[in-house]
C-alpha cells in the first residue's frame, strides 16, 4: 500500500490501529509500524498529524525491543536448560528432538 | 522400519519431461518401487550400498542408556583398517584426516580398543567389525555377573553371595554390550562387500612412505540414529506426550510371550490359589542376546536348555497318561531372561497377584535347566540356593531329588536363573541343572559366536538338508541323555510310580531335529509340519532367537507377535492329535468334550504323505498357553523401578551403510566459494547492465509507444 496517496488523517488512523493492535501480543505489528511509518514520522517535512505519528512509532519501537529482549532471554534459557529440566522441559515443549537429550 | 529412499531416487531420475509423461513415469516408478528395481541415477555411481550389515542399537533402563547412536544424517569417516592395537594411534592422534571410520577384525574387537575409541570419540566417526565365520578363542560382551541387581542375592539376602563375591559366573565377560557409545558400531560379514571395502582402503587410504594419503579418500557413512535418550522414564514419558500434532513413539518396552504347558490341564479362566494342588515347575529360558541387534542364536546359553526341557516334556507324555503322578508338572519357558528376568518376574508377579492359574503356595519345587550342552565327561552339576536351604523343609525337599547322590555345593550361590525370581518372592525348594560347577563353560556367553559351532554340532558333509535334519549328532545324543535324566527326576519329584521311572526315555530324533531347526535352518520340513499354515512367512525370515521388541519384527510389522515355534513344538510334543476339522478346531466349544478353557487347539500343517502333494493337516489339542512376558514395571507404571526389569529398546527410522569417495575439505570449500562468487558476479553484472541499459542497447528504432 502506498502511503503517498493517503491523506494525513488516514495515515494517523492506520498508525494508531497498528499501535493498538500490537498490544494483543503481536509485536510484529509494532515492527511493521516502525518500518512503514519511519519516513513519515522522521523524514518528511512537518505536518499536523506527524507529532502523534511520531509518538506512536516511538512507542511501537520500544515495545518491539522489549518483546525482542524478553523472547531472546526466554529462548536462550529454554534451549540451554530444557534437557536438564527433565519432565518440566518435556511438558513445555511442542516438538521434542529425537535422539538427543 | 525400512524407508523408501529408493523410491525418491527413482522419481528424481525421471524428473524431466512434460507433465503427462511425467505422471505416467511416476506411476510406473511407484509400481517398480515396490519391487525395488533401481535405475541408473548419479547416486548409484557415487555410493555403494552395504547390504549385509547389522547395527548395534540403543537400549535403555531405569537409569542408563547403552548401545550406539549415530547422528541424524549419518556419521561419515575416512576408512581405516586397524592392524593392531598400536595402530590405533593413527585414527586417534596421528592421522591427518579425522574423523575416521575404524574397520576392525574380530580379534581386535576388545574392550581396551573400544574404550580407547570411546574416549577419543571426536576423532572416531564409527566402527565396523568384521565377523568371521570361525569363532575366536573366547568372546563374551556380557557382564561378568549377569543380572546381579535383579536376582535374589542382595544386601538383605545372602550379602556375601551377592554381586558375584563368591563365584564370578562369566569371567570372560568384557561388558561391551552394556557400554554406551556415541558413534555407530556395525558388523559386517566376511564376504565380497568387505573385500571391496578393504580394496577401496588399500587403493586410496594407505599412507605411502609415511606421507599422508592424498584425497580423494575412501569413506564410509553409517546411519543408525536412535530416537530414545537418557533412560526409560524419559522415553516412556515422551511416548505419552500427546500434545504435539504428530505424537511419535520413541521406545518400546522389551517383552514377548512366555510359554507354559502342564501335564494336567488348568482352566484358563480360573486364577489364583488352587486348593490341594501341588505343582512341580520345570523351567528353562528361551532368549539370548548379542552386542549387535538380533543376531544371537544362544546355542549354549538358551537353546541347550529349552531343547532339553522340550524333549523331557515329550518323554513324559506317555507315562503321565498311563500312570499320572500325584503332583502336576508345569513346563515353563521364560522369555526375556537376559534383561533382568522379564519373563520370570512377570510370571511371579502374576502368581503373587492372582493372575495366573496357580499361586506361589501351590509350587512344590522348581527344577530349572540352565546351560547343559558343554558338559565335559558327562558331568552335570546341581546348583541350589544356600540361604533358602537353611530352612529345613526346603533342605529336605532338595535332598529328596533324584540327584541326591550329587550333593550341591552349599556355599555357592545360584547362577543367574529364573529360580532366583521365585526365591525373591518366597523360599521355594529349587535346583538348577547346569554343565558348569562354578564359572560358565560357555566361552561365548550372550555373543554372536554362541552358535552351532560352539556346541560342536557337525554334520557329515555329504548330507542333504533333509538328511541333516534327521541325522543324530553327538551333541543331540548327549542332550538326549540329559533330557532323560530330567524327565525321570521330574516324574519322581511329582510323586509318580517308582517302577515306571526307568521306562522314561527321551527321543534323540526329536532332539536332533530341534537342534537343527533352531541352530542351522528353521525352514525345514519338520518345523513346517508342526506349525500352522499362516506362519510359513516367519520361517523364511531370519531365524534368530534374538531378544525381543514389540515393533517391526523382521519383514513385517505385527502389533502382536505370532505364536512362536516353541509354542507349537510344546503343543505337538505334549498334546494329542485329534480328529477335529479345521473349522471345529477354531471353535471347539461347540463340541461336547472339548473346551477352549482347558486346552489350546492348534491347526497344524502336518507332513506331506509319500504319495501325495497335499499336507495332512490336523488339529492338536494341548494344555499349552502363552502368557504375556512384559515386565511388571510397565504394568505398574513404575519406570524407575529397582525391583523389576525396566529395559526398553529405542526406535529408529532407517539403518543403512554405504561407502563412497570423499574430497578434501579444501576442495569442497573452494567449490562453494567459486559458486558464491559466480552468483555475486552475475548479480553485479545484471545490475550494471540494467542501469546502463539505454547506453548499451541504444535503439535506432522509433521509441516504443507507452501502451503499457
Amino acid at each position: 500500500m502506498n502511503l503517498e496517496r493517503l491523506p494525513n488523517e488516514e495515515k494517523l488512523t492506520l498508525c494508531r490501529k497498528y499501535y493498538f493492535g500490537g498490544f494483543a501480543f503481536l509485536p510484529f505489528l509494532w515492527l511493521v509500524n516502525v518500518v512503514w511509518f519511519f519516513k513519515e514520522a522522521f523524514v518528511k517535512p512537518t505536518y499536523t498529524e506527524q507529532l502523534q505519528i511520531k509518538t506512536y512509532v516511538k512507542c511501537s519501537g520500544l515495545g518491539f525491543l522489549l518483546w525482542v529482549a524478553v523472547l531472546t532471554t526466554w529462548i536462550t534459557i529454554f534451549q540451554h536448560f530444557r534437557a536438564e529440566w527433565g519432565e518440566v522441559g518435556d511438558y513445555l515443549s511442542f516438538t521434542i528432538p529425537l535422539g538427543i537429550p | 522400519m525400512k524407508s523408501h529412499w529408493m523410491c525418491s531416487n527413482m522419481v528424481r531420475c525421471l524428473g524431466d519431461g512434460n507433465t503427462s509423461l511425467q505422471k505416467l513415469a511416476t506411476s510406473i516408478v511407484f509400481f517398480f518401487c515396490l519391487s525395488d528395481v533401481s535405475c541408473n541415477s548419479v547416486e548409484q555411481k557415487i555410493y555403494v550400498e552395504l547390504n549385509n550389515t547389522v547395527p548395534c542399537v540403543r537400549l535403555l533402563n531405569a537409569t542408563h542408556q547403552i548401545g550406539c547412536q549415530s547422528s541424524i544424517s549419518g556419521d561419515t569417516g575416512v576408512i581405516h583398517v586397524l592392524e593392531s592395537e598400536e595402530d590405533l594411534e593413527w585414527p586417534l592422534s596421528k592421522g591427518p584426516n579425522p574423523p575416521y571410520m575404524v574397520l576392525l577384525e574380530s580379534s581386535l574387537f576388545t574392550r581396551s580398543i573400544m574404550m580407547k575409541m570411546k574416549n577419543e570419540s571426536n576423532r572416531v566417526a564409527g566402527v565396523a567389525v568384521v565377523v568371521p565365520n570361525t569363532s575366536p578363542p573366547e568372546f563374551s560382551p556380557h557382564t561378568t555377573c549377569p543380572n546381579e541387581n535383579t536376582g535374589v542375592y542382595s544386601d538383605n539376602y545372602g550379602p556375601n553371595l551377592a554381586h558375584c563375591n563368591t563365584t564370578v559366573w562369566n569371567p570372560r565377560g568384557n561388558g561391551l554390550s552394556y557400554e554406551e557409545f556415541d558413534f555407530p558400531v556395525f558388523s559386517l560379514k566376511e564376504d565380497n562387500e568387505t573385500e571391496f571395502i578393504k580394496q577401496c582402503y588399500l587403493d586410496h587410504n594407505r599412507a605411502v612412505n609415511g606421507s599422508a594419503p592424498q584425497y580423494p579418500l575412501c569413506a564410509m557413512q553409517l546411519f543408525s540414529h536412535m530416537h530414545a535418550v537418557t533412560n526409560t522414564p524419559t522415553c516412556m514419558r515422551r511416548n505419552d506426550i500427546n500434545f504435539s500434532i504428530n505424537p511419535e513413539m520413541v521406545c518400546d518396552p522389551l517383552g514377548d510371550y512366555n510359554v507354559w504347558g502342564s501335564i494336567r490341564p488348568y482352566n484358563d479362566t480360573v486364577f489364583g490359589h488352587k486348593e490341594n494342588e501341588s505343582v512341580v515347575i520345570a523351567a528353562a529360558r528361551l532368549d539370548s542376546r548379542a552386542f549387535f541387534w538380533e543376531v544371537s542364536t544362544g546355542a549354549e546359553g538358551s537353546v541347550s536348555g529349552f531343547v532339553t526341557l522340550l524333549a523331557a516334556a515329550q518323554a513324559l507324555r506317555e507315562v503321565t497318561h498311563e500312570a499320572p503322578p500325584t503332583r502336576n508338572i508345569l513346563f515353563a519357558f521364560f522369555q526375556g531372561e537376559t534383561f533382568d528376568y522379564i519373563g520370570s518376574s512377570r510370571m511371579v508377579y502374576d502368581m503373587e497377584n492372582g493372575k495366573f492359574v496357580i499361586d506361589l503356595d501351590n509350587i512344590h519345587s522348581v527344577l530349572e535347566i540352565g546351560q547343559v550342552a558343554l558338559h565335559s565327561g558327562n558331568n552335570l552339576f546341581l546348583h541350589s540356593d544356600p540361604v533358602s536351604r537353611r530352612n529345613n523343609t526346603v533342605n529336605d525337599v532338595v535332598r529328596e531329588e533324584l540327584f541326591s547322590s550329587f550333593f550341591p555345593n552349599v556355599s555357592q550361590p545360584l547362577p543367574p536363573s529364573s529360580l532366583q525370581r521365585f526365591l525373591r518372592a518366597q523360599p521355594i525348594p529349587g535346583i538348577v541343572l547346569a554343565d558348569h560347577e562354578s564359572a560358565f563353560n560357555n566361552r561365548y556367553y550372550e555373543s554372536f559366536y554362541d552358535n552351532a559351532a560352539n556346541l560342536n554340532l557337525t554334520y557329515p558333509s555329504d548330507l542333504s538338508p533333509e538328511e541333516q535334519l534327521e541325522f543324530v549328532t553327538h551333541t543331540a545324543e548327549s542332550l538326549t541323555d540329559v533330557a532323560t535324566v530330567v524327565a525321570r527326576a521330574l516324574y519322581k519329584q511329582a510323586g509318580g510310580d517308582e517302577s515306571r521311572v526307568n521306562t522314561i526315555k527321551a527321543d534323540p530324533k526329536i532332539v536332533t531335529q530341534m537342534l537343527y531347526g533352531f541352530l542351522v535352518s528353521s525352514n525345514n520340513s519338520w518345523f513346517q509340519a508342526v506349525m500352522a499354515p499362516e506362519l510359513k512367512n516367519i520361517l523364511t525370515c531370519v531365524h534368530v532367537l534374538g531378544y525381543l521388541g514389540l515393533h517391526c519384527f523382521v519383514f513385517f510389522c505385527l502389533l502382536e507377535p505370532s505364536p512362536p515355534e516353541y509354542y507349537y513344538l510344546l503343543a505337538n510334543l505334549t498334546g494329542a492329535a485329534t480328529n477335529l476339522t479345521q473349522s471345529q478346531c477354531q471353535k471347539p466349544d461347540e463340541l461336547p468334550n472339548e473346551s477352549r478353557q482347558m486346552y489350546s487347539y492348534l491347526w497344524v500343517q502336518g507332513i506331506v504323505p509319500p504319495n501325495s502333494t497335499e499336507r495332512d493337516s490336523f488339529c492338536v489339542r494341548a494344555s499349552v498357553r502363552l502368557t504375556k512376558a512384559v515386565s511388571p514395571a510397565f504394568e505398574l507404571g513404575e519406570y524407575a523401578s529397582k525391583d523389576y526389569s525396566t529395559w526398553t529398546e529405542s526406535r529408529w527410522k532407517f539403518i543403512k551403510a554405504r561407502i563412497f569417495l570423499v574430497a578434501s575439505r579444501d576442495l569442497e570449500m573452494l567449490t562453494l566459494g567459486v559458486g558464491v562468487a559466480v552468483l555475486f558476479t552475475s548479480l553485479l553484472v545484471t545490475y550494471f547492465i540494467s542501469t546502463k541499459a539505454d547506453v548499451l542497447f541504444s535503439s535506432t528504432r522509433e521509441p516504443a509507444s507507452a501502451a503499457y
